[in-house]
């Protein structure tokens, strides 16, 4: 009987890049995406098969500092270095979005030295006005018709709504599997969470539906849910693309049974209208739907409103999934999060919900003393 | 008696010797700025804080807005070394060092003067005045122009506008997509308007607004043709004067004294050149300054090169952008300025698409052949992402076409605690006798 669920998750999480690399071997093209800001949707509309870029948390630089400063966001040096090794090398093309400075300037880089077959740059305007949305849309655009050059044929709306519908069902089965975080214990943990995620994004998105049809049933269904910790946590950040940290922090005594991170709930809290304009559609909903302090969200009203309108869903998923503090893990030399964090900590301490900021390098490969942080604030909160 | 070249490089006992009379002249333009804001201030007329290269310069000027420039401000404060305190100020509120510091030192002084109710003692120049609104940019790079002001409401609860400012990507096809860009920067300023006229109770004066523009137009063409004599042998101006003399293309476009300072600056460029009088008596050496903010508290470093034979004739940062052709349908002042900036920003594309791939890379090499240059040196500012990650990169990539000595020196803008003095000497040091073997080599 073929592997399904959390077992089948394992192995396509321990495998990175072994389901893309048998596709590629059928004869399919796979795309590298960095960031949120690329919407697969246009991807699988074209036959092709979508893969987020992650990094490797197990894995220092090796070869990345003759190219990249060590100034720069440790994901993007740890994952371009991941490529410069070869382990990117089944890609057939890869898409950098407009999220921040460190990604713009990582699609020079690669395309320069790595000379991939296909690449292509997304840009994405940092305020939401309608001229804002006119032209992110105009630039879906641009991105579809590079695709379709790529594959030598339109794309045709009906394609595009399929995928569309697709990607949406995808992103309904994800909260779905959020849900069974809420009762307490909860009864996934949060670094299985965190591995089906990532399953996700290096398979089709068909094949990842079923997955977590499967992984869903079988939570749903088992007997040996994850022991009840002393508290539930929500962790907050920028690209924690891997389990060992989610992991650490389970292992000394908490529940972490939501996030706000790009691999987490980040990318999938939201629907793309099937209905009416497909590239308007999605545009509205990468730019407007997509949390992430890249997007500078207007001041409309007073101080508080403000504060509400940027950080107000933050500390609604603390409450829904009765949390008990936040873990703000920070990458050194991420901007717009290390400007943010100070926010939001604060932000969260007055709605009630303490905080622990922690900056990282990316890498997991020295952790005790993140271990001995989180286990203070632990304590601090239980 | 003459000042000699070549001694202490940063802090309060280093000083930058200039070469010209112009560059000599930019210090009392800075304490006219902060002058301004204060009277400003003491008249409850309108003060915004502002990032330069975002398009505000001319409508600001139009609308009688008076302009904080916090990256300036930041600079002087470093320059008088007097940064670390403000600095030390935002690290108390949780803000990392390692973010860029021309920002920190705004928010550290914010904060100052937010818990003090006045402003910080001994703050250079009289300090920041408040602003009553603060306008930021998203632009394709440089995070910190949204987010420093978003983040700067907790001290300074005032609006905060941003606009979007985009260019295409180095391989993008232009012709496929200049008209969205376009019309999105021109809708973006328009707005941007919109909310100047609610914050001052004012209604543009277009006519104004394209009378500034052509002032300023007049101002970059002059500044740009004054640099283009820089060519000459020997060097009749150095890198460290520009450093200066980009103050009123940054910080005055579109008034009459910087269009005046550079008219100036032309003709004392000229007459140096007309008559071979050049920064350094014996010029052995020219280097380019690539990409790459310079630390203020220690423009010096330029000096110690000077006293070693090695002259600075021409930098890409701060440079003026070279002039570029209007399409003759653009009459709206914001169609006008949208199409300057989108052409200042791709007037390289197609030269990298043919080549390189890195419009910046192309910049330098037409830099290299125009202005004789022996080597290249880039200067690290470990806060700042937004114009030294890619450094590496950008000289890699240039290897490819030059067999040029290059150098990455590395600290800060505003961080004086960044800067190894003695460090810094040894590798200008080695640096220097690699310029002599290729040189010898080339021979």
């Amino acid at each position: 009987m073929a592997e399904e669920g959390l077992a089948k998750v394992e192995k396509i999480y321990q495998d990175r890049g072994g389901r893309a690399k048998e596709l590629r071997a059928q004869g399919k093209k796979i795309i590298g995406c960095y960031c949120c800001y690329a919407p697969p949707e246009i991807i699988t509309a074209a036959g092709l098969v979508p893969y987020r870029i992650t990094g490797d948390v197990k894995e220092t630089i090796r070869e990345a500092d003759s190219y990249l400063e060590a100034i720069m966001c440790p994901f993007c040096r740890n994952s371009f270095d991941m490529a410069l090794r070869g382990e990117y090398d089944f890609l057939d093309g890869f898409v950098v979005p407009h999220t921040c400075d460190n990604i713009v300037k990582i699609y020079d880089v690669w395309k320069y030295n790595l000379k991939p077959p296909y690449s292509h740059f997304i840009n994405v305007p940092h305020t939401l006005s309608a001229a804002s949305l006119e032209f992110f849309k105009a630039e879906l655009g641009t991105f579809q018709r590079s695709i379709e050059r790529l594959i030598g044929r339109e794309i045709s709306l009906q394609q595009l709504k399929e995928s569309i519908k697709l990607h949406n069902e995808y992103r309904a089965l994800v909260r779905e599997l959020y849900e069974l975080s809420k009762p307490d214990p909860p009864l996934i943990s949060g670094s299985e969470r965190m591995k089906v995620l990532l399953a996700g994004t290096r398979v089709p998105v068909e094949e990842a539906n079923e997955l977590l049809r499967s992984v869903i049933s079988e939570v749903k269904e088992r007997r040996d849910v994850p022991p009840k910790k002393p508290a539930r946590v929500l962790v907050y950040g920028p690209e924690i693309d891997d389990a060992p940290f989610i992991e650490l922090v389970e292992g000394v005594g908490a529940n972490v049974v939501i996030d706000d991170l790009c691999v987490g709930t980040r990318p999938y809290w939201f629907d793309v209208e099937i209905n009416g304009d497909p590239l308007g559609a999605m545009a509205q909903a990468y730019l407007e739907k997509v949390n992430c302090p890249r997007t500078y969200r207007p001041r409309t009203a007073g101080r508080k409103e403000d504060l509400d309108n940027r950080f107000g869903y933050i500390a609604n998923f603390a409450k829904e999934y009765k949390v008990n503090g936040i873990i703000l893990l920070i990458l050194n030399y991420c901007d717009n999060y290390e400007f943010e964090s100070v926010e939001v900590k604060d932000y969260l301490q007055q709605a009630g919900f303490p905080g622990l900021i922690i900056e990282v390098d990316y890498t997991l490969m020295s952790i005790d003393w993140l271990k001995t942080r989180v286990q203070a604030f632990l304590e601090m909160i239980s | 008696m003459e000042e000699k070249k070549g001694g202490l490089l940063a802090g309060i006992y280093s000083r930058t010797i200039k070469t010209t009379d112009a560059a000599k002249k930019v210090r009392p333009l800075t304490k006219k700025i902060s002058q301004q804001a204060h009277e400003a201030a003491a008249e409850g007329r309108p003060i915004a804080y502002c990032f330069i290269m975002s398009l505000h310069d001319e409508i600001i000027r139009a609308m009688d807005i008076t302009p904080i420039w916090t990256e300036n401000y930041a600079a002087i404060t470093a320059v008088k070394r007097q940064g670390e305190r403000f600095i030390s100020s935002a690290q108390g509120e949780g803000f990392p060092r390692n973010l860029c510091t021309y920002c920190t030192i705004q928010e550290g002084f914010d904060v100052m003067r937010h818990q003090l109710g006045m402003m910080p003692p001994d703050a250079p120049d009289g300090g920041m005045e408040r602003p009553t609104m603060m306008l930021g940019t998203g632009m394709m790079i440089c995070d910190p122009r949204y987010k420093s002001y978003q983040t700067a409401q907790r001290y300074n609860d005032v609006p905060v506008h941003v606009h979007g400012l985009l260019w295409p990507a180095a391989d993008a096809n232009l012709a496929e997509v200049q008209d969205y860009y376009v019309k999105y920067i021109v809708e973006e300023l328009r707005d941007l308007v919109d909310f100047l006229e609610k914050q001052t109770g004012r209604k543009m004066d277009w006519d104004r607004l394209n009378e500034i523009i052509d002032l300023a137009n007049k101002t970059y063409q002059v500044w740009y043709d004054a640099y283009q004599l820089r060519k000459a042998i020997p060097a009749p101006m150095p890198t460290e004067d520009a450093m200066s003399t980009m103050v009123p293309g940054y910080f005055w476009m579109g008034t009459q004294e910087a269009f005046d300072f550079y008219q100036d600056l032309y003709n004392e460029v000229k007459y140096r050149v007309d008559n071979r009088i050049g920064v350094i008596p014996d010029e052995k050496y020219r280097i380019l300054w690539a990409a790459g903010l310079p630390p203020w508290f220690a423009l010096a470093i330029l000096n110690y090169f000077e006293s070693l034979g090695a002259v600075f004739p021409i930098e890409i940062t701060y440079h003026p952008p070279p002039p570029v052709e209007i399409p003759s349908h653009a009459k709206h002042p914001l169609e006008r300025l949208a199409w300057r900036f989108f052409r200042q920003w791709t007037q390289r594309n197609e030269e990298a698409q043919r080549r390189s791939g890195d419009p910046m890379v192309e910049w330098m090499l037409e830099m290299i052949e125009d202005y004789k240059i022996d080597g290249v040196l880039a200067h690290r500012a470990t806060t700042c992402r937004t114009i030294h990650v890619g450094q590496i990169h950008q000289l890699n990539v240039l290897r490819d076409y030059v067999d040029l000595p290059m150098l990455i020196l590395e600290s800060d803008i505003c961080d004086v605690s960044a800067f190894d003095e003695a460090g810094t000497k040894d590798r200008i040091d080695t640096f220097v006798e690699t310029l002599e073997v290729y040189k010898k080599r080339k021979q």
